[in-house]
């Protein structure tokens, strides 16, 4: 379709505020007579509390009051699960163990909250915590993922007959006749570790109950203001509509910002309407790294069964994932993960066992990728062994893999993480890949580049590793659209922003369906003022399921205005047009009316609004797709390692994306440059250090490593587009899609660059000290 | 944490044994210890003021005697309590005689910690804790000799612990030896010169 604005390169609208302080995020939220929160966290992992005393606390000067779960009462309770499991299953073992407010009678990770002080000031609260005085029996801890499942374990949730959180088989064909038919079989393990979000704004709450208006207000640095609103209701026992939950600017969420509900969700309003005073918390970096959920930990034994000319004739695979201390989130991180380990390819025959076990260490919820990219790693991994054990073009390997464009949609006969048919709605992925090995410059690199630079002793590596991800998921997600009588256009969604670039997208959708200008439209993100229903920022799917809604509802405003202006002007609707804020008649420019003036004619002082019809220029309309879009691509890098020190610079980075429809390039290039930075980070910096006791060793950004900017090669983007056909729009999601290949492509890279080591790595993140462990093993064993 | 280590006196493996049952000579010997005292037999209680790195804060903590064998041997466990985290261990200590009346102490031992000291701390912990017990044992020396003197000389041994000032400065002895340290000392030199400047200048 040719669109004027959808797809085009606009700037940022919401920029100039972000870029000079304008912008709203939680902390800027400062109310008269606001008391400051801030929480006694375990520094055990796994400890009984057997007293509590808060009395020397709760005498300082400042503070307004010391709570624990006792005086909570009957309020105690804990989170809602958020995701159940997949009902279309058989023989799912799952048990629901939700994280709570305040810990009663165990602590099961560090950092866990148990008593919480509420005081005039951060600085006296915080001086506070230290008072309290808790006697505490520790236990041992559970963090070994294949330990906790011996029978002598220690348990994390002792009504339960061990660490076993869900267990589940998916199956495909029929692996084992394959494994019979096949002429190679790989088995490998692989341990896939642990890294933060390390969002830039940490969490934060400010809640204010108001007694005499009896409404609740709320901003929350979350990406999912209307679940939160409706959990808050519920909890309190209040109409939703007494609740409002605005999530601002929000710099950053990447997953864990959705984990409904924080223990500080649950404390805060309770707080406040026990109080009857407003109420801050803003969490420190430590906290976060405690406290704000992580992801990645799977320990996977998978095998591929190949024919010699490279065939993939089936995938046997046994994961097992650590949830850490509760499950709120269900099964949605590792069921990506099965959805994501046959990759790009068409595998007839699959089998995978997914073991889900509790340990004492912070909640695991989907991060950015979100289970996807250990999928990718380990099938790609696997390719990559496979080629040299056939002696097989790494890329013919894959060329006679990929899914044949004709065999979309692709139902892969498994479940995804929505609990529904595993379906690739389309794809075409050879001229995703060919075009990723033209532009990095595969066969130049193999044979000018490389052997140039070794003689002059240089250790240079190539990679490239295409990968799939499942976007745009259900269940649905709601717009309201409205022509104001000034003639400028008000929309929202219920998603909320944490840096998307929301306001711009979804308003280039609005001003193409009302030909008006993108300035002209304001979109609010994050408000549970401005539309009552919706779910949230997730699974790279905002583009897809807000971006449609948005669509619809503009489009029925368009359609408004068309009838309302046809009758006006005296004119059949279909010599109408739409430009520059006006409807117009096609043929006599002059006769026209804007829609500042259709919309005031909209809302009638007079006569009657016609039965069926209702008044306004406004439309809210849902879209809820059946299964999700498919997203595509491939990650091309070149990188040079130092054997000495192990630093690596990477050189070159070449990612073609297809995403379906663009809303707009730039803000596309930029999820895909952020998306790339943390799965660099995944690679070969960011790694959760927790000792055998649960303690987390690098709880600061002083030892927990981001990449920065000196890390990051210049990323070139190139787009193709294969349109979603199951939305109007065409679009599929991007958000998570540039952290899903990138371990795999780098690690690929890696053992190019040092082909005297024959390394085989099995495992991320690495890390320099890591490098030079494997390197020393790999010459002892040669 | 791994902690293992040995160390020369220049005393009989009886001398030793004394020294270290003397709760005075301890709290002399061990950095920033507050206060301990014989709590019952082989148990002491201790309170001590620990820094490493951003981490500061007072511990309160346990310490217990068992597995004696005098004078060779014997077990320690350490449990430890406070604001910055807590602290456990387990330890053995084995004291051999030497030729010419000396006596060497090897020690082994596992300890955990938890909280704010393990993770901020935890970069730092290495070479703090090797400067506590390499401090410590210089104290020991020189207040074993005092003992043998004093004990020559028919008095009472003086104890003279060592100073906060000396036990920082030898964690920035012991930190200097890493040589990010440096780096770091070297910036803030710099940093110390260019403010000079400015304030020279204008």
């Amino acid at each position: 379709m040719n669109y004027k604005i959808i797809g085009k390169r606009v700037k940022r609208v919401e920029d100039p505020r972000l870029l000079t302080g304008g912008a709203l995020f939680v902390d800027d939220v400062n109310l008269p007579d606001m008391l400051h929160a801030a929480f006694l966290r375990s520094d055990y992992a796994h400890a009984r509390i057997k007293s509590i005393d808060t009395s020397q606390a709760a005498a300082l000067p400042g503070v307004v009051g010391v709570f624990t779960a006792e005086d909570m009462g009957e309020d105690w309770e804990p989170g809602p699960p958020l995701v159940s499991p997949p009902p279309t299953l058989e023989n799912v073992t799952f048990h629901s163990r939700r994280q709570v407010p305040l810990v009663k009678d165990k602590v099961r990770h560090a950092g866990e909250i148990i008593a919480v002080v509420v005081a005039e000031s951060r600085y006296i609260a915080e001086d506070a915590v230290e008072e309290i005085q808790i006697d505490y029996e520790p236990l041992p801890a559970v963090v070994n993922l294949e330990k906790c499942l011996h029978p002598d374990s220690p348990l994390v949730h002792e009504d339960l007959d061990s660490n076993l959180a869900a267990h589940l088989v998916q199956k495909k064909g029929d692996y084992e006749s394959a494994r019979a038919e096949a002429d190679l079989i790989i088995k490998r393990r692989f341990h896939l570790d642990r890294g933060a979000a390390a969002a830039m704004e940490n969490r934060g709450l400010v809640v204010d109950w108001n007694a005499k208006d009896q409404h609740l207000m709320v901003w929350d640095a979350t990406q999912s203001p209307i679940p939160i609103r409706n959990g808050m209701a519920a909890r309190l026992g209040l109409r939703t509509h007494q609740v409002r939950v605005v999530a601002p600017f929000v710099g950053g969420g990447f997953g864990p910002k959705i984990m409904m509900f924080y223990a500080e969700e649950m404390v805060l309003p309770w707080l406040t309407m026990k109080l009857n005073r407003p109420v801050k918390w803003i969490e420190d970096r430590r906290e976060n790294f405690y406290a704000t959920t992580q992801e990645r930990e799977q320990i996977q034994e998978v095998e591929m069964a190949l024919s010699k000319e490279g065939r993939i004739l089936g995938i046997k695979q046994s994961i097992i994932h650590d949830t850490g201390a509760y499950n709120p989130y269900g099964l949605t991180t590792p069921l990506n993960t099965q959805s994501h380990s046959m990759g790009s390819y068409d595998v007839e025959n699959y089998e995978s066992e997914l073991t889900v076990v509790f340990t004492n260490k912070t909640i695991v919820t989907p991060v950015r990728g979100a289970g996807r990219p250990q999928g990718i790693f380990v099938v790609e991994r696997l390719l990559d062994i496979a080629s040299r054990e056939l002696g097989i073009d790494s890329r013919d390997l894959r060329r006679l893999n990929f899914i044949d464009p004709d065999d979309f949609p692709y139902n892969h006969q498994i479940i995804d993480q929505a609990f529904t048919e595993l379906v690739f709605d389309s794809g075409n992925y050879l001229p995703v890949y060919e075009k990723a090995l033209e532009a990095i410059g595969y066969d130049r690199f193999l044979q000018e580049e490389q052997p140039r630079l070794r003689q002059e002793g240089k250790h240079v590596g190539i990679g490239v590793v295409p990968f799939i991800e499942t976007t745009g998921v259900g269940p649905y997600e709601g717009a309201r659209v409205a022509i104001e009588p000034s003639g400028k256009v008000s929309a929202a969604t219920g998603v909320g922003t944490q840096g998307q670039g929301h306001m711009t997208s979804f308003a280039q959708i609005v001003a193409e369906a009302l030909s008006v200008d993108v300035e002209d439209v304001s979109m609010v993100t994050g408000d549970t003022a401005e539309i009552h229903w919706g779910t949230g920022t997730f699974a790279s799917r905002g583009a897809v399921v807000a971006g449609n809604a948005v669509l619809a509802a503009a489009q029925d405003v368009r359609q408004k205005a068309l009838t309302l202006a046809s009758k006006i002007l005296e004119t059949p609707e279909e010599e109408l047009e739409l430009d520059g804020g006006l409807v117009r008649v096609a043929d006599i420019p002059e006769q026209s009316i804007s829609l500042g003036e259709l919309a005031v004619l909209a809302n009638p002082f007079r006569g009657a609004v016609e039965p069926g019809t209702e008044p306004g220029l406004e439309s809210t309309k849902y879209f809820g797709p059946a299964y999700g879009a498919t997203a595509f691509g491939v990650h091309a890098l070149i990188l040079e390692v130092d054997p000495e020190t192990m630093m690596i610079k990477l050189l070159k980075y070449v990612t073609v994306e297809d995403c379906g429809t663009m809303l707009n390039p730039l803000i596309v290039e930029g999820q895909i440059h952020g998306g790339v930075s943390m799965g660099i980070g995944n690679s070969y910096y960011e790694k959760l250090h927790f000792d055998e006791n649960g303690q987390l060793l690098n709880a600061s950004l002083a030892d927990y490593l981001l990449p920065t900017s000196a890390e990051m090669p210049p990323i070139e983007v190139i787009h193709l587009n294969t349109p979603a056909p199951n939305n109007a729009l065409g679009t599929k999601g991007v958000g998570e899609a540039g952290a899903i290949p990138v371990p795999a492509a780098f690690i690929q890279a890696l053992e190019n660059a040092l082909p005297e080591y024959e390394l085989e790595i099995l495992e991320t993140p690495l890390s320099p000290n890591r490098l030079f462990e494997l390197l020393h093993k790999q010459e002892e064993n040669q | 944490m791994k902690v293992e280590g040995e160390h020369l006196f220049k005393g009989t493996p009886q001398q030793v044994w004394e020294l270290f049952r003397d709760t005075d000579v301890m709290a002399a010997a061990l950095p920033g210890t507050q206060k301990m005292e014989l709590v019952e037999d082989r148990k002491y209680q201790a309170v001590m003021q620990v820094r490493v790195g951003p981490v500061s804060g007072e511990f309160s903590g346990e310490l217990l005697l068992s597995d004696e064998d005098y004078p060779r041997s014997y077990t320690m466990s350490v449990e430890g309590r406070g604001k910055p985290g807590f602290l456990k261990g387990v330890g053995d200590v084995v004291l051999t005689e030497q030729a010419e009346g000396q006596t060497l102490m090897g020690y082994s031992g596992e300890v955990q910690i938890g909280g704010r000291l393990a993770a901020v701390g935890q970069r730092l912990i290495d070479t703090v804790s090797k400067s506590i017990i390499s401090q410590a044992f210089e104290t020991l020396d020189r207040l074993l000799a005092e003992r043998m003197v004093a004990a020559g000389e028919g008095r009472e041994a003086a104890i003279d612990s060592a100073s906060q000032g000396d036990y920082a400065a030898a964690v920035a002895r012991d930190l200097l030896a890493a040589s990010w340290m440096k780096w770091v000392l070297g910036a803030l030199g710099l940093i110390i010169v260019v403010v000079i400047l400015v304030i020279a200048l204008f």
